[in-house]
């Protein structure tokens, strides 16, 4: 099928896109990858009167380090994400986050930014942004603002973004040495869906458990930290026993929701499953 | 899909009864209702602008009302069409039962989605049609000038078809 007709601008940088969202509202959609956007408007699923392109636009652009944070750009790839050595240095969760992400067109296309802004629950970027503790640098008609990633993600497909708002960049606190991190997925095959998947961020002093955030995605309608679990282990040693301990309480406090593949009980079942693994890999 | 759910409005069943009966207080409660209108005691029509992730249709859909047991219950057949993308139907029953401070409203429908939506909105379909009815009780809720609590929370059953 082919998309319905739509007008199409290249807006040249961010205050002409953001005047261009304000004065089409609902009408208009921001295109930078387009790999969800083409696919819904080819099969109708949506028809909205007028594309901004926003791949010109230089405030979006590139990954940094600004202080103590890293400085995503909502337009920096999935692929710039996977070859970055700021990222790798500074969040290796990314790097190794990066190839579960669909293929490699795909990722050549997809944006950091668009994954963050569509907020798919089974998405890769959501949960990862959770895990790190990450900063939203949102800009409107009036200006910055920033939202943590505790905040940003609302509902389903549903963040804090208004109409007329884009997702400049995210900022992310520089890794320390004493942090260790693991991403797990799990998928019916590689690039597909997850069906479920685990963002996870370990801060140790003295062998001991300091800070820790568990981010679960494709459990719920957003990606879903496991709070108790995280509480429960901070100040204590990892070992195996802690870990079954860990892996239930996760498995009672999140509410999983089924979808068109796996039920309820699978995602629960397959959510404690993961954690074990990040666990034992950060055990040591 | 299956879609159950029970939830609390801090409303006498008498006024929630009516606020369901209510047009206005639909359009305003039903999200993304453009135009809703009743065509006779059993029957409404309404355009709904379905809006949710990649989604963005609009729906006319049919409500049929049947087994209507004033301030207790009702059974009702829906359809909608939204045109490329797909289409919806299916049945549902609500009923109402007073309780301490308000009224208990229970709710199960089966619903089948059909076109592209089905295939591709198929992924997460039951996750929206969970949001949409959250969303529609919130705002009922608020209509009645009533507050919302979610006794059981809706509940969801896949089913491969």
């Amino acid at each position: 099928m082919k998309a319905a007709a739509f007008d199409y601008v290249k807006a040249k940088n961010l205050v002409e896109a953001i005047a261009l969202l304000s004065e089409h509202g609902e009408d208009a959609r921001l295109i930078a990858g387009g790999q969800t956007l083409l696919a819904t408007l080819n099969l109708r699923l949506s028809e909205p009167s007028i594309l901004i392109d926003i791949t010109a636009v230089s405030e979006l652009k590139g990954i940094s380090v600004q202080g103590n944070m890293l400085r995503i750009g909502a337009l920096v790839t999935h692929t710039e994400i996977e070859g970055s050595d700021l990222i790798a240095q500074h969040a290796p969760l990314l790097t190794e986050a990066a190839p579960h992400i669909a293929h490699r067109a795909i990722r050549n296309l997809g944006t950091w930014g668009g994954s963050l802004a569509y907020g798919d629950p089974a998405a890769e970027w959501p949960a990862c942004s959770l895990a790190l503790d990450a900063i939203m640098v949102i800009q409107g008609p009036g200006g910055i603002r920033k939202v943590s990633a505790n905040d940003f993600f609302i509902d389903l497909y549903t963040t804090t973004l208004q109409a007329d708002e884009i997702l400049v960049a995210s900022e992310i606190p520089l890794a320390s040495s004493n942090q260790s991190h693991s991403f797990q997925e799990l998928a019916r095959r590689h690039g597909d869906y997850a069906a479920v998947g685990l963002a996870a961020v370990i801060r140790k002093e003295k062998g001991k458990v300091q800070t820790c955030r568990l981010a679960f995605f494709s459990v719920a309608a957003i990606p879903t930290m496991a709070t108790k679990a995280q509480a429960f282990l901070e100040g204590k040693s990892i070992d195996a026993a802690l870990i079954q301990q860990a892996v239930k309480l996760a498995r009672e406090e999140i509410e999983t929701l089924a979808d068109i593949t796996n039920s309820q009980e699978t995602k629960t079942h397959l959510l404690g499953v993961l954690l074990e693994r990040a666990l034992t890999k950060m055990m040591p | 899909m299956e879609l159950n759910g029970e939830q609390f409005i801090a409303a006498p069943v008498s006024k929630v009864w009516l606020g369901l009966n209510d047009v206005t207080v639909l359009h305003a409660s039903i999200p993304g209702c453009e135009e809703i209108e009743r065509i006779s005691e059993e029957e409404v029509r309404a355009k709904v602008m379905f809006k949710i992730g990649p989604v963005r249709a609009r729906f006319s859909g049919r409500l049929v009302l049947s087994d209507i047991v004033p301030n207790a219950s009702c059974s009702m057949a829906f359809e909608g069409s939204g045109g490329a993308a797909g289409f919806a139907k299916g049945k549902a029953k609500v009923e109402l039962i007073g309780a301490e401070g308000g009224s208990l409203v229970r709710y199960s429908t089966e619903a089948s989605i059909g076109g592209k939506l089905g295939q591709i909105g198929g992924r997460l379909i039951s996750a929206s049609a969970k949001k949409i009815a959250d969303d529609f009780f919130l705002a009922f809720a608020k209509e009645l000038g009533g507050d919302l609590n979610i006794v059981s929370d809706a509940k969801l059953e896949d089913k491969l078809e």
